[in-house]
């Protein structure tokens, strides 16, 4: 176990961070603290540098510069690695392998087995309302029950810390709305959440939001703070109000290479 | 580097899980062989020695008989020889209609040469556009002259002439061994080492396109209990593989067989760990299975051509040699051969084993490099 109460409250800390993809600036100097029970959103369009923020946090991308700590260490660490959940974009699932196999597969990687994987399985699919699809093949299944497997997939081993992106990314308004009732309820188990979205409408269900924008980390408050500083009544509104407050900055600075268009 | 073994076994019995459902891929594992080896065995059967024709451009004044007689002795091990009379001056429009697959020419003065001891040159004219053909037939004819020569000489027209016998002796198998028999080792190595490197890549190609190998990194996995876990599920399909074909070519095809079980399972134990490894590493440079195909003429095709199983090794040019001699699957040749042919044992084999241990272990490293480059 790693112990993160020394560190303070924040479980995710990014400080200075650079990762540079060729010519791109995917992230230009991002710095954030993500606090223990905290649901903090990524928002920002697509080519924003969410994915890759949550990549670099996660150890599969390494920093061009500056840092990135998980509970404190830096990726990838075995011993944070299974107090972590992930879910990306695409449903991550086995579609030959049955619903039961796929979930004791991932346990498995995190060191469940007998009864307790067995109950953890029971959880996870309880929590995400597909306790009857168990034996049938993932591959059979329509994409919001695979989108909902793969977030018990996440869930699986009681992470402390689950990571998001986009979760919600073409499902229908209805799951939407149960996914996000998911997530509340995991908060309020003490999980601690990092979700991406370019959906603003989802941002106010966030304790606090980052406002990326070319990489950049143009904005970060809570949703009510961020609508009250910008003068705007609704996110879409707000968010186009930080991005022109930081394209004229650039403008005035005019030293920024263009690369990231 | 720690490795835990329920982590490993948990990969391999998902690998083994999708093997089970996918009904193709099994068949393909298993049938395949079977159906290449079964249609072998019927091909170089029949292109054994009942398809050669020879034809005879007698000498005046010998009659056919006395030939006959000569050549049926020195072609006594081989059935199915037609042997047909022609004039000089038909020998190539012969060879060419394919009606014959050699002539052996008799010069005019023959007798008259033999009768005063001196020694007439006989001219054996070959279809060479079909060398098995032409090598059987002048093989067949050597040893036919050999007793044609003497008893001609001796004394023409006796049939009591006492021929040269000729003694043929086997250091291994017999004259019951066929092609088929010499071959059936090499295509169990051939099979292993194929289709775990085919059905590897392809499986880890997917793995990191459907993103459950990022997933997998997240997790406590480490790279190498990924790799071990891969080995170990790919690992008992290559087993089950190998004991099917040998299974099939021991007691359907009747395949003669002399060696140990075991040693077969390490020879394939080291070609499946370097297959699986090498499909892992190809994986990288294939963005979808129809480029992890395209390695099929780069990867496997030069092995099968130039690591004895269609040409021995030792009679390659000296370039090709030297690549054969770095390929895993001529030395996995060597150790075969050596066990199910030879009855040879560990004491003799191990050199070839140590090299195919060298490559698995060199395959691991380069994949375990590939694996690390994936943290972008």
């Amino acid at each position: 176990m790693v112990d993160s109460s020394a560190a303070g409250a924040a479980l995710v800390t990014t400080r200075h961070l650079v990762k540079v993809f060729g010519k791109t600036r995917a992230l230009d100097d991002v710095s954030i603290e993500v606090n223990a029970g905290e649901t903090f959103g990524l928002i920002g369009p697509n080519g924003s540098g969410k994915t890759t923020l949550i990549r670099t946090l996660l150890g599969i991308a390494a920093p061009t510069s500056g840092e990135a700590l998980l509970l404190g260490q830096r990726m990838p660490n075995r011993a944070v690695s299974r107090q972590v959940g992930y879910m990306s974009q695409a449903s991550v699932l086995y579609s030959d392998l049955s619903v039961q196999e796929n979930l004791a597969f991932f346990g498995a990687l995190y060191g469940l087995r007998g009864k307790r994987l067995a109950q953890r399985i029971g959880e996870t699919l309880e929590l995400v309302d597909l306790a009857d699809r168990r034996g049938v093949a993932v591959g059979v299944l329509s994409g919001g029950m695979r989108q909902r497997i793969s977030l018990a997939a996440a869930l699986i081993h009681q992470p402390r810390v689950l990571f998001l992106d986009e979760p919600t990314v073409g499902i229908d308004p209805e799951l939407r709305l149960e996914f996000w009732d998911y997530f509340a309820r995991l908060n309020q188990q003490g999980v601690t959440i990092m979700v991406s979205t370019h959906t603003l409408e989802e941002a106010t269900r966030c304790h606090r939001l980052a406002l990326l924008r070319f990489g950049k980390l143009i904005a970060l408050d809570t949703p009510a703070a961020l609508l009250a500083a910008s003068g705007q009544q609704d996110f879409d509104h707000a968010f186009l109000y930080y991005a022109r407050r930081d394209a004229s900055a650039d403008a005035a600075g005019a030293a920024r290479p263009l690369a990231q268009q | 580097m720690f490795a835990s073994i329920r982590r490993t076994l948990a990969l391999a019995i998902r690998i083994v899980r999708q093997f089970v459902r996918d009904k193709r891929t099994l068949a393909l594992l298993f049938l395949a062989p079977l159906l290449i080896m079964t249609l072998l065995n019927f091909v170089l059967g029949s292109s054994g020695s009942n398809s050669l024709t020879l034809a005879v451009v007698p000498p005046p004044g010998l009659g056919h008989d006395a030939i006959q007689q000569a050549i049926s002795k020195g072609l006594a091990k081989a059935k199915g020889v037609q042997v047909i009379y022609i004039d000089a001056d038909q020998v190539d429009a012969k060879l060419r209609a394919g009606d014959a697959n050699a002539a052996l020419i008799f010069p005019p003065d023959f007798v008259s040469a033999t009768s005063v001891g001196a020694q007439p040159s006989v001219t054996l004219r070959l279809d060479g556009s079909n060398p098995p053909a032409a090598e059987q037939a002048k093989t067949l004819v050597t040893f036919a002259l050999v007793s044609l020569n003497r008893s001609a000489g001796a004394q023409p027209g006796d049939p009591s002439a006492a021929p040269v016998a000729l003694h043929t002796s086997y250091l291994y198998g017999g004259p019951q061994y066929t092609q088929t028999d010499a071959l059936a080792p090499l295509f169990i190595g051939l099979f292993a080492f194929f289709f775990v490197f085919l059905l590897a890549s392809v499986a880890f190609l997917r793995e990191r396109s459907q993103g459950t190998l990022e997933r997998i990194l997240v997790s406590p996995l480490s790279r190498t209990e990924l790799t071990l876990g891969y080995v170990l599920g790919f690992m008992l399909f290559a087993t089950l593989q190998s004991l099917v074909i040998l299974g099939f070519v021991i007691y359907v095809l009747r395949v003669h067989y002399a060696g140990n079980l075991w040693l077969l399972f390490l020879v394939t134990l080291a070609l499946t760990i370097g297959g699986v490894n090498m499909g892992i590493f190809a994986s990288a440079f294939a963005r979808n299975e129809l480029q992890v195909i395209q390695f099929i003429p780069l990867l496997i095709v030069p092995q099968a051509l130039l690591g004895g199983l269609f040409f021995p090794v030792n009679t390659l040019p000296v370039v090709l040699k030297q690549l054969a001699y770095i390929m895993p699957l001529t030395w996995a040749n060597f150790a075969l051969r050596d066990v199910m042919l030879k009855g040879l044992g560990f004491s003799d084999i191990w050199p070839d084993l140590a090299f195919l241990v060298g490559f698995a272990i060199l395959m691991v490293v380069i994949s375990a490099i590939s694996l690390r480059q994936e943290r972008a």
